[in-house]
């Protein structure tokens, strides 16, 4: 069920970056799709975050016509490492969210420049340097809306249903 | 160090295995599984990104499925526009005033230039006629196709759009995309009923160009470098004149090269906008503000030779 959910969202929240995000020239910074797959990541964990991202990857290039397989790689990693995030050190807390989404939109406009570099495509970092500063704003703002609608979507679950990994120190 | 999978009580000194959860499925999995999965799905992207990069196998079901998700992207579209146009003429509004008064002048000056242009394009036709002449591909000399724009660019270092024409339109690889305004890009890649284009801000476009008003004045309009988004008039001598304003067109094949130029002439780019030259460079340094918004695109006009 939590599946189908995420699908839906994700499928949504998709359509809304590239119907209407892109229409509007500052709002082209910001990524929700990213927002998005982040906050159900920080709430199922880390498998079902990459797989979520991987998804969204796929759907995210087939849409626009671009290189199979380079959003669903960068989509996957950041799902799964904020989804373990989430399954340890982010419970509960409520910066989680904007922190995830800070640190992911830094590493994700680099990764893509990388990967575009790598690919042999156009790669003006000097382009992505000027422009994070505004895309980590607009996240950041799309970040309390956002997780919160998620929220409501895929409440947390019970502690001891999360965690099951313990290792006392000392 | 091997991970302890029990909780250890300090005091008891025992071990108290917890008990099976329900309902998180990555908490259950064994640190085993959840690699395995990281590591087949980034495994798998490596391979899509090799298959779509270094062949064409995957273009029919990346077409198809492009093609499947339409409807939704047109359907969102249609629910968003209200608010666009909303948004549009609260915009427009604010600056109504001020661009009334400089569009008066600007048809004062356009219905005087009309009257000069319109007797010496009649000139022109007369004196082709007489002399037999062939000129150069033109505009005229392509089909029309018009298309939608489905995608705008999605990031600031993605120069691409997605168009609602593809290879069923006779639309292909390297076809000039143009608007009512001026050049756009090329057709990078065309899918059966869509295409991707390559915006004139990559940085992998230029396109040989003029100055309209000193013709003699040719160089390639290009993406300038670093991480600014403005195009530049480069390789133009710095013994040809170059004026503020001036409009700046697209100059054709010039000459009989072996590679003739795959623009036709006369489309225009854009207008100087600042212009100076120095010691140390060998050409002058023009920057040209285009004619066309390449961030809210609407629809294009694909260029397909008449084959």
């Amino acid at each position: 069920m939590d599946g189908l959910k995420a699908a839906l969202v994700l499928f949504v929240a998709a359509l809304f970056q590239l119907a209407v995000l892109t229409e509007y020239n500052p709002f082209r910074a910001s990524s929700i799709v990213l927002v998005a797959l982040l906050s159900v990541a920080l709430l199922r964990g880390s498998i079902f975050g990459a797989l979520a991202g991987f998804g969204t990857g796929l759907l995210l290039d087939t849409a626009t016509l671009g290189t199979l397989g380079v959003t669903s790689l960068l989509l996957s990693v950041a799902g799964f490492w904020i989804g373990r995030y989430g399954e340890t050190t982010a419970r509960d807390r409520f910066h989680a969210p904007f922190l995830s989404v800070a640190v992911v939109t830094l590493l994700y406009s680099y990764g893509q420049l990388a990967l575009r570099f790598v690919l042999g495509e156009s790669a003006p970092a000097g382009l992505v340097t000027h422009g994070l500063l505004l895309g980590l704003f607009l996240n950041l703002l799309l970040t309390l809306p956002v997780y919160a609608l998620i929220r409501r979507l895929f409440p947390p679950l019970d502690l001891g249903d999360r965690v099951r990994e313990v290792r006392l120190l000392g | 160090m091997p991970r302890n999978r029990t909780v250890r009580f300090a005091v008891l000194g025992s071990s108290v295995q917890r008990a099976a959860a329900s309902g998180h499925p990555s908490s259950r999995s064994s640190a085993l599984k959840r690699r395995i999965i990281v590591g087949g799905l980034v495994l798998l992207s490596l391979v899509l990104i090799t298959v779509s990069f270094r062949s064409s196998a995957l273009d029919g079901a990346q077409g198809t499925a492009a093609s499947i998700l339409r409807p939704f992207e047109v359907a969102a579209d249609r629910v968003s526009r209200p608010f666009r146009d909303a948004a549009g003429w609260l915009h427009g509004l604010a600056n109504a005033k001020a661009e009334n008064k400089k569009l008066r002048l600007q048809v004062q000056t356009l219905q005087q230039q009309r009257i000069h242009d319109e007797s010496a394009v009649q000139e022109n036709v007369q004196l082709r006629a007489q002399l037999g002449y062939h000129g150069p591909p033109s505009i005229a000399n392509f089909r029309r196709v018009s298309a939608a724009v489905l995608v705008n660019p999605q990031s600031a270092i993605d120069e691409s759009i997605t168009i609602a024409a593809g290879s069923h339109d006779g639309v292909a690889s390297g076809d000039v995309v143009i608007t009512a305004q001026g050049l756009v890009g090329t057709v990078d890649k065309a899918w059966g009923s869509q295409s991707r284009v390559t915006l004139l801000t990559d940085s992998q476009s230029a396109v040989t160009s003029t100055d309209l008003t000193s013709r003699a004045a040719v160089g390639i309009v290009r993406r300038g470098g670093g991480g600014s988004d403005v195009l530049i008039f480069d390789l133009v001598p710095k013994a040809r004149y170059v004026a503020l304003d001036d409009t700046v067109i697209t100059a054709g094949s010039i000459g009989k090269g072996a590679l003739p130029s795959m623009f036709p002439g006369g489309i225009p780019v854009g207008t100087v906008s600042s212009t100076s030259e120095n010691d140390i460079n060998t050409y002058k340094t023009i920057q040209v503000e285009p004619f066309v918004n390449f961030a809210t695109l609407q629809s294009v006009i694909v260029l397909v030779p008449r084959r």
